[in-house]
């Protein structure tokens, strides 16, 4: 393999309120431009782990990391890291679309703004050119001003997509994207996946199984705060080590 | 007699008793609308809004210092009141969210919406007004402020924690600040219902009379001077339905009336927004 590491997590543990540990020594790396998954029972850490990748636990009081995460080289675990330039970096999507409660322009531009960005002219080519990677383009072209919540739940989230690209950022984060939505607008956002790839790195939370195996090519399975096992998605669903991983995937249980 | 008799009797019973009830309730209710209407709009005319207050037993003049007056109050009021309410409610739903302070708070606010707002007039009295030695419009739009104050909090902390945290996440994976995150994004998202909380605020001093005699008080002269007393159309009906002149009676009942239009037009205004908006 000669893959490019893009994050390597070292010996994290992750403790909500101090007290309950909800990740285990947890060593794991994420390729560049490569869609990794994690999958796993619910309640078993893989949400709690993304969550790290862009500091999003530091926004409740006394959550504690111990341990690295390395992004190109560098601990993001560190005290002295730059949280509104870690999060332009690694961009999140969430379970259910979070439009904001303006326009469609204003919705893609709002990573701009914050990057201070002001020229009118400049700010539309970065938010046409986001909507047309986010496949949505087409479908909002001749109504940007319109209110975000009058597009449908999968557009939504093919524009929440938007809105993280347009700060072109190096990873993405995918909360089970999909879940909430239609299986065509899973189907879209899934050959999203695969197209932004290209240019991004992925790491995605799923509870669907064909859906890890379908757009992944790495994946991780994790069972009550370990990470059980991590190998490539073929062996993993063909010929995983552990039984465990084999029990998971196969269906006895979940 | 079976079952299904005796529940129909019962039915029966209880429509007759809630019924009757509930005409008895808006009997009161149309009676004094009506009244008001009947006689005030017989009462209203151009020079009501035109002229100052005649001398006591002459047959003219209006109340113009009054309404003049009324509007400084209220809109001082409003000023004061408002962004004070509503960055307490962001303390209270976005800083200090979950802590016992803000749940403190919280209660004292519910508490504070059921004063009798007399007792408010009376403490602004000892605090401002009997240091100062006068009555004054400032003292009257402080007593306002004041009583908007618990309503705007309770009505914008709830509309700020029905917006959903994820939406708030969303902001903060953007790398957004705190601050920007509350105001470009929550606030935003619970704007119409902040909205709504301040015209039913404004709605409920625009009536306020008892304390207002406590820190304003009257005045019969056209004034714009809020450190003097200055007039208010609720303590001038006060003082006119009191009176001896018929045309006093007749403005006091024309000034009720318009107070009565002013709060239902408020009233059916946030009712429209609301609608409009969660309706659909």
């Amino acid at each position: 393999m000669s893959d490019l590491l893009e994050l390597e997590v070292k010996g994290l543990d992750f403790y909500y309120q101090n007290t309950i540990q909800a990740l285990k020594n947890i060593n794991l790396p994420i390729f560049q431009n490569k869609v990794t998954a994690l999958i796993g029972p619910s309640g078993c850490g893989k949400t709690t782990l993304l969550r790290c990748f862009n500091r999003m636990h530091d926004l409740y009081p006394k959550n504690v990391y111990k341990g690295e995460i390395f992004f190109r080289g560098k601990n993001i675990l560190s005290k002295d890291i730059d949280m509104i330039e870690l999060r332009s970096r690694i961009g999140m999507v969430f379970q259910k679309p979070t439009p904001f409660p303006m326009s469609i322009f204003d919705n893609v531009a709002y990573g701009l703004k914050l990057r201070g960005i002001k020229d009118r002219d400049e700010m539309y080519q970065f938010v046409k050119t986001a909507l047309i990677e986010a496949a949505l383009w087409d479908e909002v072209e001749d109504k940007l001003n319109a209110s975000a919540y009058d597009l449908s739940g999968g557009q939504q989230q093919r524009l929440v997509i938007a809105r993280a690209l347009a700060v072109d950022p190096e990873v993405l984060l995918f909360d089970e994207p999909t879940s909430a939505l239609d299986p065509i607008s899973t189907a879209k956002i899934e050959e999203l996946a695969v197209t932004l790839k290209e240019n991004i790195t992925i790491i995605i939370v799923t509870h669907n199984m064909q859906q890890a195996a379908r757009i992944s090519d790495w994946t991780g399975f994790m069972m009550l705060g370990d990470l059980i096992e991590f190998d490539t998605t073929e062996k993993m669903f063909t010929n995983p080590e552990k039984k465990l991983t084999q029990d998971y995937i196969t269906g006895r249980f979940g | 007699m079976n079952n299904s008799k005796i529940r129909k009797i019962n039915n029966i019973i209880a429509l007759v008793i809630s019924s009757f009830t509930a005409l008895l309730g808006l009997f009161w209710l149309v009676f004094i609308l009506g009244d008001v209407i009947i006689h005030g709009f017989s009462a209203i005319n151009l020079d009501l809004f035109i002229h100052d207050p005649a001398p006591p037993g002459v047959d003219q003049g209006g109340l113009r210092n009054a309404f003049i007056g009324q509007l400084l109050i209220t809109l001082v009021g409003i000023i004061v009141g408002v962004p004070l309410g509503i960055l307490g409610a962001t303390f209270l739903a976005e800083y200090a969210r979950g802590t016992l302070i803000s749940q403190i708070i919280s209660i004292a606010s519910d508490i504070m919406v059921s004063v009798p707002s007399i007792v408010i007039g009376t403490f602004v009295y000892a605090i401002m007004v009997k240091p100062m030695g006068h009555f004054s419009g400032w003292a009257g739009a402080l007593t306002l402020a004041i009583i908007m104050l618990p309503v705007v909090i309770r009505t914008t902390e709830n509309m700020l924690n029905l917006v959903s945290w994820t939406l708030r996440e969303a902001a903060f994976a953007l790398g957004a600040p705190y601050y920007k995150v509350i105001f470009q994004v929550v606030y935003r998202g619970a704007a119409t219902g902040i909205l709504t909380g301040i015209l039913l605020s404004v709605a409920r001093v625009a009536g306020e009379t008892a304390p207002l005699l406590f820190t304003s008080f009257n005045n019969t002269f056209f004034s714009v001077n809020m450190n003097q007393p200055i007039s208010s159309l609720t303590v001038s009906v006060f003082q006119y339905a009191m009176g001896p002149y018929e045309i006093w009676h007749k403005q006091a009942w024309a000034a009720s009336l318009i107070i009565t239009i002013t709060i239902l037009l408020i009233t059916i205004l946030g009712r429209f927004i609301v609608k409009r908006r969660y309706g659909k």
